[in-house]
């Protein structure tokens, strides 16, 4: 195990290819978290297990083809591209089963707690913007939770959704013009 | 498991205009981070052992046979009831023709893997 840590993902990815299980294992170890990081990214909070269903089949996935993995991007950029997909098309079957909070639900937490009316109005807000939000493209979505909810740096949205990093801020930058515009739209106030 | 962003986390040439919106989605977005299962790793690693396994020669010959007399028992079904050997001989093959086509698209699925991966 010493050994497998003082190599890099190009020495273990090369052991991987000769059918070395304990190499393949380290690089599960390594790079689990982020491909989770990057599904629930996509799949949003609604999705948890999904999410962990995707990192799980992006790996078989990898395993099954590592063997024609040539070494020509990094073996992270690879994962990454292939869990962005996985997610993308698992997100896209079970879109239907987002759950939606009953208007009464948000009645009764407005009105059984002192400063009802403003926070109806916060909670009501909040449901506009997780509306607003599911209506991005699907990178800038990605990149907004990415940063704001799981607390990755621009390097890292940067990493994670294979651009550089002046893309990942211009994502962020038009997703955040996009939701004031949208949320002002609707009636709501950023401020 | 879970863990917490610091919502106040931002950084610092942020224009002014998107100060608000910026505060709006830090907040909203306060919640627990999930993490995987702990015993992910484990759970994986056994899939893979499951996956990568290959069919040793016991079952190799059954799923041989098994093929061998299904392609017979259907031909005598068909026969028995009338149809000519041309009628015959076509289902048969439209059958096996289908498995090759399954095949072939499960390889074009990693030929789609092996494409990103440059």
């Amino acid at each position: 195990m010493a050994l497998a840590l003082a190599e890099n993902d190009a020495q273990l990815v090369e052991r991987a290819q000769s059918g070395d299980e304990p190499a393949f294992a380290e690089l599960v170890r390594r790079h689990s978290a982020l491909v989770f990081r990057l599904a629930v990214s996509i799949l949003g909070r609604e999705f948890i297990p999904e999410a962990e269903d995707v990192t799980q089949e992006v790996f078989l996935k990898v395993h099954h083809a590592i063997g024609s993995f040539r070494g020509e991007s990094e073996f992270r950029s690879w994962i990454y591209r292939i869990t962005f997909n996985q997610a993308v098309n698992l997100k896209a079957r079970v879109r239907f089963r987002s759950p939606h909070a009953d208007e009464s639900v948000l009645h009764d937490v407005a009105t059984s707690e002192p400063g009802a009316d403003r926070q109806m109005e916060v909670v009501q807000r909040d449901r506009a913007l997780a509306e607003c939000i599911q209506t991005l493209p699907e990178v800038y979505q990605s990149a907004l939770r990415l940063h704001y909810w799981l607390g990755a740096g621009v390097g890292e949205v940067a990493e994670l959704l294979g651009v550089p990093q002046n893309t990942a801020k211009s994502y962020l930058y038009r997703a955040r013009q996009l939701l004031h515009g949208m949320l002002k739209e609707k009636g709501h106030s950023c401020d | 498991m879970t863990e917490m962003v610091d919502p106040e986390m931002r950084p610092p040439q942020m224009p002014p205009n998107e100060v608000g919106i910026d505060r709006l989605l830090r907040r909203s977005m306060a919640v627990p981070i999930p993490t995987l299962s702990k015993d992910f790793d484990q759970r994986l690693l056994r899939e893979v052992r499951r996956g990568s396994r290959p069919l040793d020669q016991y079952r190799r010959i059954l799923l041989a046979a098994y093929g061998v007399v299904s392609v017979v028992v259907s031909a005598m079904v068909m026969r028995g009831q009338g149809l000519d050997w041309g009628v015959v001989s076509g289902t048969i093959v439209a059958s096996l023709a289908l498995v090759a086509i399954t095949r072939l698209a499960w390889r074009a699925t990693d030929t789609t893997l092996r494409h990103a991966a440059r």
